[in-house]
């Protein structure tokens, strides 16, 4: 979980969009979502997406 | 005819007559404005009703038939635009008090084209603040009701669209879809939505709250009739980049073909993982009636959907920056559910967007070595039928869901894919369930291959249990 500190820090630091500590418990769901999606990634090797793929033979009919 | 009569046709019955001079635009504009003066009161599907513009449309549509410059099958037929696309001298509020009195100098590609075919436009219809949600109940100018049942919501968020094509008010709307906004209402109304493939449609004019994945496109009454409304919205738009310029086929020149020797995926994840009971019996029954009209059935595997939820990241960072000037001058005005969604958007990484592109390409490769196979996809529209406007969770197998805000997204966890990959994909209705509330089936297809799902839709269409079936509301004095 990121803590609010650095939350805070963010917004500081990148000029956005103020919250209170209030609003921040409101926007901490959807932060929570995207944590999770991103946790799920974590196994994922998408090293094979689009590099050289389309160089091979079997993939687009010609070398 | 009288007028009751006159409400419940398709385009495609009322064209030839409407060309013939058997009626005339003026009547049909009259008898659909009465219809939605009677039932706006119920439905509550328009946050700006325009009698008298449609009036005088009606009349300019009569004098140039009159004159023999007949338009097409549009001509004279009423239509809904939702509030979120730009219309010339109307307001174009996007559900929203922040755009309240937001008045667009030009009309949307999409309007033009649908004035230019002769269309006559009733009004600008209701939605979920920023067209952000599956409910359309609006915070601002109050909830959409669903004409099959007033207590129940009629999917979102271009419900208004929706409720009034179910309820004869409007022949067709025009909504847009970024997750299932035109598929959803379609379902929870039991009418015909096509999401067409993404670069089809123009969006010029339409307020993108994601510039990854959202579609204009047709609610309707019959699969002809989406064929019909499809085909006067395509085709290449110079000023919109987002448009591929491929040539736009006769969307109707398959209809009524025979299904046999087509080949349909079933998917084995993700699509039948979460899932009302009675939804998954009536798509199953669809199923059957497709392999019945001799379309073979495969199962296919979709591993990487697991990581379809990680495009979300994507869409919270492009939220934040479409709203950003709001945000920055209009704070106070957005309502809860929709501005903290937003402001979270502030925090995601670009490396994690970039991550969520590559996992949308990954799905999309995956998706497409899957159609080599197959020539579409057959999965439920929505994983429940319409619940309760007051309702803040579904229950589904045991778990509960929000129906707003973070988490919700399981309600268009069936349509959003497709978005992501930006393939063609419809709504069809396949049912009821015991409450009488609607249920449909999704067609998905290939990259520009609209006229092939229209095909299977419309052969489905004649042995659905739905066919012919309206709202009672639609006849009630």
């Amino acid at each position: 979980m990121i803590p609010n500190d650095t939350l805070q820090a963010m917004i500081r630091a990148y000029d956005g969009f103020a919250l209170t500590e209030a609003e921040m418990a409101l926007v901490r769901p959807e932060l929570e979502t995207y944590c999770a999606e991103l946790e799920k990634l974590r196994e994922l090797d998408l090293s094979d997406i689009l590099s050289s793929r389309l160089l091979r033979v079997q993939e687009g009919g010609q070398s | 005819m009288a007028d009751a009569t006159l409400v419940t046709m398709t385009i495609a019955e009322l064209a030839p007559r409407i060309k013939a001079r058997d009626i005339s635009p003026v009547e049909l504009t009259e008898a659909a404005l009465a219809q939605a003066e009677r039932l706006q009161p119920r439905l509550n599907t328009f946050i700006t009703f325009l009698p008298e513009q449609a009036r005088v449309q009606a009349k300019e549509q009569e004098a140039a038939l009159m004159r023999g410059d007949y338009r097409g099958p549009l001509h004279g037929i009423p239509i809904g635009i939702k509030d979120n696309i730009a219309t010339a001298g109307i307001r174009s509020t996007v559900g929203s008090k922040v755009l309240a009195d937001h008045v667009p100098t030009e009309d949307a590609h999409v309007v033009s084209l649908c004035k230019a075919a002769g269309a006559i436009m009733l009004g600008k219809e209701n939605l979920e603040e920023f067209a952000a949600g599956s409910t359309s109940n609006n915070l601002h100018y109050g909830a959409v009701h669903n004409p099959w049942n007033l207590d129940h919501i009629p999917g979102g968020s271009s419900g208004g669209g929706g409720a009034n094509v179910a309820a004869c008010v409007t022949f067709a709307s025009i909504g847009t879809d970024l997750g299932g906004s035109v598929r959803g209402p379609a379902n929870f109304c039991g009418v015909v939505g096509m999401k067409q493939t993404f670069g089809r449609v123009s969006q010029r004019g339409l307020m993108v709250t994601s510039f990854n994945g959202d579609h204009i496109a047709p609610m309707t009454r019959s699969v002809r009739d989406s064929a019909l409304m499809l085909q006067a919205i395509a085709g290449y738009d110079p000023l919109d980049p987002s448009t591929v310029p491929v040539p736009v086929p006769d969307f109707t020149a398959l209809l009524g073909q025979d299904l046999r020797g087509l080949k349909m995926g079933i998917p084995r994840d993700y699509y039948f993982d979460i899932i009302d009971p009675e939804v998954n019996a009536a798509v199953r029954q669809a199923i059957a009636a497709l392999q019945a009209l001799g379309v073979e059935a495969r199962e296919v595997a979709l591993p990487s959907m697991q990581y379809v939820g990680a495009i979300r990241m994507a869409a919270m960072a492009d939220s934040i920056v479409t709203h950003e000037p709001y945000l920055r001058t209009h704070r106070d005005d957005y309502g809860p559910t929709v501005l903290y969604r937003t402001l979270a958007g502030q925090f995601v990484l670009g490396r994690d967007y970039s991550k969520a592109m590559k996992v949308q390409r990954f799905i999309k490769e995956e998706y497409a070595r899957v159609l080599q196979g197959v020539d579409f996809l057959v999965t439920p529209s929505s994983p429940v039928a319409a619940w309760r406007i007051d309702a803040d969770t579904i229950t589904l197998e045991g778990k509960t869901y929000p129906v707003r805000g973070p988490g919700s997204g399981v309600t268009a966890r069936c349509t959003s894919p497709s978005n992501a990959t930006g393939l063609p994909a419809m709504s069809i209705p396949c049912g009821f369930t015991t409450g009488g509330l609607p249920i449909g089936l999704q067609l998905i297809g290939r990259p520009f291959d609209e006229a092939r799902l229209f095909q299977v839709a419309h052969g489905y269409e004649a042995v659905s249990p739905s066919r012919g079936r309206r709202p009672a509301i639609v006849g009630a004095a």
